[in-house]
């Protein structure tokens, strides 16, 4: 006895076992240090992916800044011409300066030092007035002193030596329609005021003559296949109208003309047709007593930007008024405040809804229509301005003052698209007849307005989530219920690990299979699928009473809790049954088409791709998730609390929901929650069986565009650093805080409840 | 032993419990017996937990169960009640009659059977919910959901349980805020809130101190002229202080039942002394 304790002492006391001890001692120590960096580590990797999307989305708000590069005088100013219009160019180097002496000055930007002067062909010709420039054509008209246009083209290239070198920009002045002008005014008046705009076939003119008489001429070109020569036909109109006019407009391809007076008013004509011009609408722009100083076309020519002597620039396109019911007219979608003195410049950007307002004191301000934005708001002259230019990518502004001094200034607005407003906000769009929740990233060219409204997209997802959770919750806990509390051991050995299983079919195959097959099964099956839904709760309801009542003889051959296995034909039956009476059902009530008689007859749209077909495929992927969790949480619930609950006399169901309902809740409750979190971030199902319209309903019947399938679509297509990138980061950036809050809230309800049911 | 011997010791009427000569068992005539076992065998599956049980607990006496661990004494009192349904692949030959019914029988609302014979388990296991929810409980879930009917069973129930005093200012807090000896006493609270004929408690102190388990022998005690209880329990010292009838089971079988005093001073088997005077067990 003694020696083997003794021999026992000396084991444990031994060197080994004290090795044994502190590598014992270290591997404890060691582990908890890296279960806690490990731990540390997920947080931290989910704040570094917050940060990141952060520092992708934080410069969508930050302010643009404007810089002043240089201020000098140019050689030319000494002749004493006067400048008419700048016209800059994409890389910054090199602008023109058109002077009234018929003369094109290209002009070093970084010193002002004149690079080249050409002359144009006035035959001894006053240049009395000059086009305003439109974004996308570099053909600019001069107006003569004659009552002649004479049409230029300023342009720009990059040249390159044979080396590929890169040698600078080279300009260029040519004649597209020659150096012989044309005759707008046949009286041969002074043009005091001129207009161009493109048509589909050629382009139209506009002068204002003397008292403010309106002169228009359209000229249509054709070329000759064979030889390539142009001939143009020529086309003269007059307004019906003897009004005075200051300034004169027209819309793309002259289905519009814009004529503004003096007195603050704008007439609107329908030209449409040459020969029977119609006055649509006498439309007051400023109150009585004000003027209209500047009105120029936003980019796209879709909508006019009125500068006044208010120092306000309104907004204008031509909608239906009357949210779309009435007639067509040109209203008023935003107006923005410079400050209260007159907008003498007025430049929209070349590529954006932007535009730079000069007022009379210098005071500067640079704008975004869609979003309403004023990013730059700042006094840039001491004196009153003659000519402003923003360049192509409108990084590049170029000021000329009363005194003849010019200003270069550097502008950095990267993004001047977004604002609470044009993200979350309704936007009146040009071409919309009321402001909307509009998202469509992308149009075809370059005068398309970005709609960046993530309110559709958010409202998709949840919808998305509500159609999935409201099929799969009921399912999956109920599900949950029977398996944990009522099947039989030997069943619920299969039946778990098999709808876990489902978790993993990978969600792009239901997709796939929704957007495939279900979409267009539902729509032929309509009636089937309504029957389904109705059939198969009552059948089972129905069939579970039947088998009550049959002779105990027979319902003894089922042992407890092998009953669901009986359930199977039944819902094959009632499955293979409302499908098979679809038809009929379909030609009994809704004249053999119910997808007609719900467009035609309840004015219900229909997409093939919609809720209904979401609602199955995400909720079949979310079942697994919360049935997996809840039927852990029930049947974790300690036998002894059912146990108390039935030697009470209670019967199994009211254990159940009495008892083991309410204790098991927290983790049914986070059950549905980290469901949910799953059915919002979910993204290949919704992309694939949605139709991804960004529709603003809760309509069953139609699709919706979830924030993660918008990401996953467009992601590919956003120039990297863009502002459409950057609001693609947003959205991620919402969805996170959409599941963040989500599950944070409902971790502290988990919490509370677990608290208030905490078990022994 | 004689009948008069019994009255003695006991101070009660026995006038109608006697002795069958070579028999171990006691005899009761129908008034005086609550539960009626007759031949009663047990399998868990293959192997036959009870063997051939019959015997007769008495109407408002407390019957004890004793006996060495896994000698089936606690599959017995369960099959009182059938709680041995919930375990898988009980199967039960024989009858368990009470109120001339065997409980066994098809007809029978086992909901309604385990409202008469409440149970208590070893673990003291309190609902969720607060203390006067506990006791309502079983109330509730008969459908009776008048407030003032459930004021005063719930404290007729505590009060019962000699717990009254202890919980009439928290009721509305949670009863898993208790101490574990007052939570079984609770629990009793509970099971007799229902009003049960028959008490069926599974080693009711086994998991308690020596003051709690005092406690619940002195509620025993005074809870035994409104119930007939039956005791499961591996203490026999406590067998011997709150029965009035003791049993000994060994191996799933009856070895011994007989007057507590009988039984624990003068064994008829030789297994029964082995185990009492602790040489086994």
């Amino acid at each position: 006895m003694n020696t083997e304790s003794s021999a026992l002492e000396r084991e444990l006391n031994s060197e080994k076992s004290r090795r044994r001890r502190k590598f014992r001692h270290f591997a404890d120590g060691f582990t908890r240090y890296g279960i806690g960096a490990g731990g540390l580590g997920v947080i931290v990797a989910i704040s570094l992916i917050f940060f990141y999307l952060v520092y992708e989305v934080v410069p969508l708000f930050q302010n643009a800044s404007i810089e002043e590069i240089a201020e000098y005088r140019v050689d030319s100013q000494q002749t004493g011409e006067q400048t008419l219009r700048l016209v800059a160019e994409e890389q910054n180097e090199i602008f023109a300066r058109i002077t009234d002496a018929g003369k094109v000055h290209f002009i070093s930007v970084e010193t002002g030092r004149v690079l080249e002067s050409l002359s144009m062909p006035l035959n001894g010709q006053q240049i009395t007035s000059i086009s305003p420039t439109i974004a996308g054509q570099d053909t600019l008209a001069l107006g003569l002193s004659d009552g002649q246009v004479l049409q230029i083209d300023i342009s720009f290239r990059v040249e390159f030596d044979d080396l590929g070198n890169r040698i600078g920009v080279a300009p260029r002045l040519s004649y597209p329609y020659g150096k012989e002008p044309l005759q707008l005014d046949v009286e041969g008046r002074s043009l005091n005021y001129l207009t161009r705009q493109k048509t589909r076939d050629g382009f139209v003119l506009g002068g204002l003559v003397a008292e403010g008489k309106p002169v228009i001429l359209k000229v249509r070109a054709r070329e000759n296949m064979m030889t390539g020569e142009v001939t143009l036909r020529e086309e003269r109109a007059q307004l019906p109208t003897d009004q005075h006019y200051q300034k004169l407009l027209f819309s793309d391809d002259h289905f519009y003309t814009f004529a503004a007076r003096a007195d603050g008013k704008l007439d609107v004509f329908s030209s449409r047709n040459l020969n029977s011009i119609e006055k649509m609408q006498e439309a007051q722009i400023v109150p009585e007593g004000e003027r209209i100083t500047q009105i120029r076309f936003q980019l796209g020519n879709e909508s006019l930007l009125i500068g006044d002597s208010l120092g306000q620039i309104s907004q204008w396109i031509i909608a239906r008024t009357d949210q779309g019911k009435g007639p067509r007219q040109l209203v008023n979608i935003r107006t923005l405040k410079l400050g209260d003195q007159p907008i003498e410049v007025l430049e929209p950007e070349h590529r954006r809804k932007g535009f730079v307002a000069v007022d009379s004191q210098g005071r500067t301000g640079i704008y975004n229509t869609t979003a309403e934005n004023q990013v730059i708001d700042t006094y840039l002259l001491d004196h009153h301005p003659v000519a402003a230019v923003i360049s192509p990518r409108a990084s590049l502004l170029i000021l000329e003052d009363s005194r003849g001094s010019f200003l270069t200034y550097a502008v950095d607005n990267p993004h001047p698209e977004t604002s609470a407003k044009s993200l979350w906000g309704k936007v009146w769009y040009e071409g919309y007849d009321q402001p909307e929740y509009i998202w469509q990233s992308s149009g075809a060219d370059n005068d398309y307005e970005p709609k960046f409204s993530i309110t559709p997209l958010a409202l998709g997802t949840l919808k998305a989530a509500f159609y999935a959770m409201l099929l799969s919750v009921p399912l999956a806990i109920c599900g949950a219920m029977y398996t944990a509390y009522f099947m039989a051991p030997a069943v619920r050995k299969k039946v778990k690990p098999v709808i876990e299983l489902m978790e993993a079919l990978p969600t792009v195959i239901l997709g796939f299979f929704a957007g495939l097959f279900l979409a267009p099964f539902f729509e032929m099956h309509m009636p089937g699928l309504f029957a389904l839904l109705l059939l198969m709760p009552l059948g089972l309801v129905a069939f579970g009473f039947a088998w009550a009542q049959l002779p105990d003889k027979l319902r003894y051959l089922v042992p407890d809790g092998w009953h669901v296995i009986l359930l199977v034909p039944v819902v094959l039956f009632i499955g293979w049954f409302s499908f098979e009476v679809s038809q009929p059902l379909e030609v009994l009530f809704f004249g053999g088409d119910m997808r007609s008689w719900l467009s035609n007859d309840l004015g219900i749209t229909y997409d093939q791709r919609n809720a209904i077909v979401v609602g199955f495929a995400m909720g079949f992927a979310v079942i697994p998730t919360i049935y997996s969790i809840a039927e852990d949480a029930l049947f974790g619930v300690p036998k002894s609390l059912s146990h108390g609950s039935l030697a009470l006399g209670a019967t199994a169901w009211q254990t159940l929901i009495y008892v083991i309902l309410p204790t098991a809740s927290p983790g049914i409750f986070s059950a549905v929650m980290i469901g949910m979190g799953r059915a919002v971030g979910e993204t290949m199902i919704v992309l694939m069986a949605t139709g991804n319209t960004p529709v603003m309903n809760f309509n069953i019947f139609e699709g919706m565009r979830t924030l993660a399938a918008n990401i996953a679509v467009e992601m590919g297509e956003s120039a990297v650093d863009s502002t459409h990138y950057r609001i693609l980061f947003l959205a991620a950036l919402v969805l996170f805080g959409f599941t963040f809050v989500v599950n944070t809230l409902a971790e502290l309800v988990r919490q509370r409840l677990r608290k208030k049911y905490s078990t022994l | 032993m004689t009948t008069t011997e019994k009255q003695r010791t006991h101070g009660m009427n026995m006038g109608a419990l006697n002795r069958d000569a070579g028999s171990s068992e006691l005899k009761l005539s129908r008034e005086t017996s609550c539960i009626s076992v007759k031949d009663m065998s047990l399998y868990y599956g293959e192997s036959q937990a009870l063997k051939n049980i019959s015997m007769e607990i008495p109407k408002n006496r407390v019957t004890a169960f004793i006996g060495p661990s896994g000698c089936g004494k606690s599959t017995l009192l369960r099959s009182f009640n059938r709680m041995n349904d919930l375990i898988d692949g009980v199967t039960i030959k024989g009858e368990v009659n009470i109120d001339n019914q065997n409980i066994y029988d098809r007809k029978v609302d086992v909901a309604d059977l385990r409202r008469r014979v409440g149970m208590v388990f070893q673990k003291p296991n309190p609902f969720p919910k607060s203390i006067y929810e506990n006791v309502a409980y079983g109330l509730r879930i008969q459908g009776i959901n008048n407030r003032r009917i459930l004021d005063e069973s719930v404290e007729w129930a505590l009060r019962s349980a000699a717990i009254w005093d202890e919980t009439k200012d928290r009721l509305h807090e949670s009863a898993l805020g208790m101490s574990g000896g007052q939570q079984q006493r609770l629990v009793i609270a509970r099971t007799i809130a229902v009003k049960p004929e028959i008490l069926l408690l599974d080693e009711p102190a086994s998991a308690l101190d020596p003051i709690s388990t005092l406690k619940i022998e002195e509620l025993i005690h005074d809870l035994k002229d409104r119930f007939s209880i039956v005791i499961v329990t591996h203490n026999m010292q406590q067998a011997a202080r709150v029965s009035d009838f003791t049993a000994f089971m060994y191996l799933g079988e009856m070895v011994e039942y007989d007057n507590t005093d009988t039984l624990f001073t003068n064994p008829a088997k030789k297994q029964t002394e082995d185990y009492i005077t602790g040489r086994y067990g």
